[in-house]
């Protein structure tokens, strides 16, 4: 008996390369075939350190918050890679943090039914950590034409952004909101037209953050990273899939 | 017996157990004051258990008819506690009222469609917007109690601020914090309170189509003004004194200062979901569960603020 525990406690620890080895703790059932899209046939391990931090249901399925938080791997992290398993578009972002940034992100997203949502961390040993929550939904986020859709608003303010920084305990918070229509291009007759690039620079113009954002982002998104030196002046470049590109001083 | 006659057996009467057991809300109308009954519903969420049955309606049966407040979440409810009046009184029934446009308050309609159903002029537009998807998302809520259930639109709209029955005289009150057309019934002969879910008492208030928190509680002071004798809620126990309007205005203060804090400390939401509530609510049921469904219906709006 102990030896057996033990060998699946050992089990555990090593990072599979086959996936049949390991079953996914989500139950999901397109598990393998997101695998084989985001992850590919890297050694991965199901890492309850990697936290995604979702409500359980999703009251509002064009607006459900998600926070990716990897900052028990800072530092060795070399992208982030969320997915939701069963949107018609599955990915969300994909997260280059530097180490002087948190490597935690909180946005909202769009879910067209109940799904697995993942976070998967690409570590500098080339270990995928992946961590993830199920989320219950009625469903049709992805298929409702956005409010921009109906409202001429956004054609005059596009781009246009509000940030706020907060202070925190260590470091401070960055919050900032973009208007966007973020069209998914699954609604009849409505193009996508999404953000694609999101940067967090600092005042030196270095990269502290990017993000290649993808349809499932919410309408009008709005965005929060903690930073590590709160001193320090930072801005936003955004980029959408029309080539339009928006700066802001944070 | 051998063991494989008692399977067969345990099955057969497993089977039978489902079938004899037809899906039944047995409503018993429970009198409140002379002429006033109201069926009390569970202080719980929707679910394949109870039907739907989580919300208060009820009946005032005067000299010249009965008046109807609220259907309740489904056809079979509707039909259930019709046969319930009528076997309380022989009076024919005059006037139903939908008190506001959410699929626990109206989708019992059917089972009165020979009567007139009335409803403030906003809730029957929100009704005619969306009626149809409640109903659809009640389906999948609970299942096969809604059977046959459809959304039936009021058939007339509520254009005064009184009605005289008889001797009851009825004062119809529109307010707008729960949903943006509130309709509340005073009967000032006995000096019941109909308050339809501007008030919920020990079950966690719901806002998904909230004007806002301030409006609402400004509305709760102009509740407060009324000299009832007997308060019904839409959700929760019925009462003889101002507890439930104390502990609405109390919960509606606390989720305005709370959103506030939040939003001005640059939380995301899913911080804000797990925030601590106070101690004063726990005994309220449900309270997490609504305090997480109200951020995701308010906190951007918060938010925007603090930009």
């Amino acid at each position: 008996m102990k030896t057996s525990i033990a060998i699946l406690l050992l089990s555990a620890a090593i990072p599979a390369s086959a996936s049949s080895e390991v079953v996914d703790p989500l139950e999901s059932p397109l598990w393998e075939y997101m695998r084989e899209q985001f992850i590919g046939d890297d050694k991965f391990v199901f890492d309850e350190r990697v936290k995604v931090e979702l409500p359980e249901f999703a009251e509002d399925p064009t607006q459900v918050p998600i926070t990716i938080d990897a900052e028990a791997l800072s530092g060795e992290i070399e992208r982030i890679v969320a997915w939701a398993d069963l949107n018609p578009i599955q990915h969300i972002f994909t997260y280059y943090p530097h180490p002087d940034i948190v490597p935690r992100v909180s946005l909202r997203i769009k879910v067209q039914q109940g799904t697995a949502i993942r976070a998967a961390v690409l570590t500098k040993d080339n270990i995928w950590h992946v961590g993830g929550r199920y989320l219950d939904a009625a469903g049709g986020g992805c298929t409702t034409p956005s409010v921009a859709n109906a409202n001429p608003y956004w054609e005059s303010h596009l781009g246009e952004m509000k940030s706020r920084f907060f202070p925190r305990q260590e470091g401070g918070r960055y919050k900032f909101k973009v208007i966007h229509p973020m069209d998914t291009g699954l609604v009849d007759a409505i193009p996508e037209f999404y953000i694609q690039q999101v940067a967090v620079r600092s005042g030196s113009g270095q990269d502290l953050a990017k993000m290649d954002l993808s349809q499932p982002v919410s309408e009008n998104p709005v965005i929060t990273f903690d930073v590590r030196n709160g001193g320090e002046k930072h801005s936003v470049w955004l980029r959408d899939n029309g080539g339009n590109e928006f700066e802001q001083e944070l | 017996m051998n063991i494989k006659k008692a399977l067969v057996l345990g099955l057969f009467l497993s089977c039978q157990s489902v079938i004899a057991a037809p899906l039944a809300y047995d409503l018993q109308a429970k009198k409140v004051a002379e002429n006033t009954w109201i069926f009390k519903g569970k202080l719980e969420d929707f679910s394949n258990k109870n039907g739907g049955n989580i919300v208060n309606t009820g009946f005032i049966e005067t000299e010249v008819g009965v008046v109807v407040i609220d259907t309740g979440p489904s056809l079979r409810y509707g039909k259930e506690m019709r046969k319930a009046i009528e076997q309380i009184t022989k009076k024919p029934i005059k006037y139903v009222f939908n008190t506001h446009h959410h699929p626990d308050h109206f989708l019992g309609n059917q089972a009165f469609s020979d009567i007139d159903i009335y409803s403030l002029p906003k809730t029957k537009s929100q009704l005619a917007q969306h009626g149809n998807a409640f109903a659809e998302n009640m389906y999948r809520l609970v299942g096969d109690w809604m059977r046959s259930t459809e959304a039936q639109l009021p058939t007339k709209t509520i254009d005064t601020t009184g009605l005289k029955l008889g001797s009851h005289h009825l004062k119809l009150m529109p307010f707008t914090g729960h949903t943006g057309s509130d309709l509340v019934v005073f009967d000032e002969k006995t000096g019941v309170l109909f308050a339809s879910d501007m008030v919920f008492y020990q079950r966690a208030l719901t806002t998904p189509h909230t004007p806002g928190i301030q409006l609402w509680r400004d509305e709760i002071s102009k509740l407060k003004a009324i000299n009832y004798k007997v308060l019904i809620p839409g959700h929760g126990p019925i009462s003889a004194n101002t507890a439930p309007l104390d502990q609405m205005s109390a919960y509606l203060n606390w989720l305005d200062n709370t959103l506030i804090a939040a939003a001005k400390a640059g939380l995301s939401m899913n911080e804000v979901i797990k925030l601590p509530i106070s101690d004063e609510f726990t005994g309220i049921k449900l309270s997490r569960y609504e305090f997480v469904r109200t951020v995701a219906h308010l906190y951007p709006e918060y938010e925007e603020r603090f930009f």
